[in-house]
């Protein structure tokens, strides 16, 4: 089955799941850090320009760290992203998950340059279309790794329906489908829903019949499963 | 319609997540659809160039105007790719009334100024719908995801601009030392010869590459819409749990 997911194995033996961010996203998050930067210069040029030269040095000094430090800082904080990443939802970790490290993320950073290669980086376009870890250079060079931050999907409200229970054991990969099923309910229009339950009809022993009478029964089903006898 | 046929994982993704799966499925099927798409585009391509003779804008403005166009046939690969079939062009051949000739005005006249054509040209193209229930259809699907549908569109113009400037800038560095035209001759469009020709072929090289792993974006968006709507998520689930 084909998903963008890549799995890491920690130390105690826990396989992982790491959602790699592709071009979009990070594409969006650096647009966004390249105008928080450029608005940052801007504000401090209308002050130091009243300090002519000495305000001038200052000014190239401020766009010099903006441009190789604003990144590392931001990665080190407790946020793992700068602020453009932030805004999209983005990460940045080590291959296996970790935190970076201060090494990885200086050598991610540094190498913009390679990536910037041959102009307006092309480099990093063409490597994170190609990879199937949408890695550019300087993540390859740090094995560190952009994801999607992971995020608690919302509660949801599942209608409340006579519960029984199913007519056989069901093994625990049918019982999430069910309950799944349940959870959706409220977002599908009725025929869809009739149809989904039509499919997992046979956890309430109506194999081969549909219609709202049996759709009750397996959401009632799904209820059963969640805990209310 | 078979969802358990699907060889992609289903769940409900965020949209940024369902663009980076269709860029997965497109890495994917990479020798179909690259080998289809090219065997159609390239011809074209080249006519395009050729064009360069009658005015020098003439080439990009119709490699440009011809994307949606091509789109189809990658559509059509994709497609097939997500069941996990390969195709040949000798496949896109056989189906040409369906991928080539089909709806072909309003391919290149509405649908080329869409700003979400990757996003709804499923829609059009697999679908199989005509008249007003089209219309209501890709409504429906371009419901809240339009914004998606118009991010994924900017992104890739970006990633086509970026190659453009790369191999431009490539072929500033590799023409010998005093010959380098500077930024101006670059723009200045009553130059003619050697410099317009490699803009519009560095355009044709960006198109050429990153067109597919676009149409696979909108794809990917287009498939999380269909989970939203349908929870084909849940339908692949339960036909697999089926006894």
């Amino acid at each position: 089955m084909l998903d963008t997911v890549v799995s890491a194995e920690t130390p105690e033996g826990i396989a992982v799941e790491l959602r790699p961010a592709g071009f979009g996203a990070r594409y969006f998050a650096y647009l966004l850090d390249q105008f928080i930067r450029i608005g940052i210069v801007y504000t401090f040029a209308l002050a130091t320009i009243i300090m002519g030269g000495f305000g001038f040095g200052l000014l190239l000094i401020l766009a010099f760290a903006l441009e190789w430090l604003y990144p590392v800082a931001f990665e080190l904080s407790r946020w793992g992203a700068t602020p453009g990443k932030r805004a999209l939802g983005l990460k940045v970790v080590m291959d296996n998950g970790l935190p970076i490290t201060p090494a990885a993320s200086f050598i991610r950073n540094l190498l913009r340059a390679a990536d910037f290669l041959p102009a307006a980086y092309g480099a990093a376009v063409v490597s994170m279309l190609l990879r199937r870890d949408f890695k550019r250079l300087g993540d390859i060079a740090a094995n560190t790794l952009v994801v999607h931050r992971p995020t608690t999907p919302a509660p949801v409200a599942i209608e409340d329906v006579e519960p029984l229970a199913p007519v056989r054991p069901l093994q625990p990969q049918d019982q999430a489908a069910v309950v799944a099923l349940a959870a959706r309910a409220s977002r599908l229009t009725r025929e869809r829903l009739d149809e989904l339950a039509a499919l997992a009809a046979w956890v309430s022993g109506d194999m081969g019949r549909s219609g709202p009478e049996v759709t009750r029964r397996v959401l009632g089903v799904a209820q059963w499963l969640l805990g209310r006898r | 319609m078979h969802v358990e046929a699907l060889a992609i994982r289903l769940r409900p993704r965020s949209n940024g997540e369902a663009a980076d799966l269709g860029v997965r499925l497109c890495q994917a099927a990479a020798p179909s659809v690259f080998g289809c798409y090219l065997a159609v585009a390239l011809p074209l391509f080249v006519v395009c160039l050729a064009c360069f003779e009658l005015a020098q804008w003439l080439p990009t403005v119709a490699i440009w105007l011809a994307k949606p166009w091509l789109d189809r046939t990658i559509l059509f690969v994709l497609a097939r790719a997500a069941f996990g079939q390969k195709t040949t062009p000798w496949d896109v051949f056989r189906a040409r009334r369906q991928v080539w000739w089909s709806q072909l005005l309003r391919t290149w006249t509405q649908r080329r100024l869409s700003p979400w054509r990757s996003l709804t040209g499923p829609v059009y193209q697999l679908e199989g719908l005509r008249g007003s229930r089209l219309r209501k259809r890709v409504r429906q699907v371009r419901a809240g995801k339009a914004s998606a549908g118009l991010l994924v569109t900017g992104a890739f113009n970006l990633a086509e601009a970026a190659i453009v400037a790369a191999i431009l800038s490539l072929f500033v560095w590799l023409t010998p030392e005093g010959m380098q035209p500077t930024i101006p001759i670059l723009l200045d469009p009553s130059n003619h010869g050697i410099v317009q020709f490699v803009v519009a072929l560095a355009y044709a090289v960006a198109v050429a590459f990153v067109e597919p792993f676009y149409v696979a974006a909108g794809f990917g968006v287009y498939l999380n819409r269909r989970v939203e709507l349908e929870a084909w998520d849940i339908e692949q689930e339960l036909r697999r749990a089926m006894p």
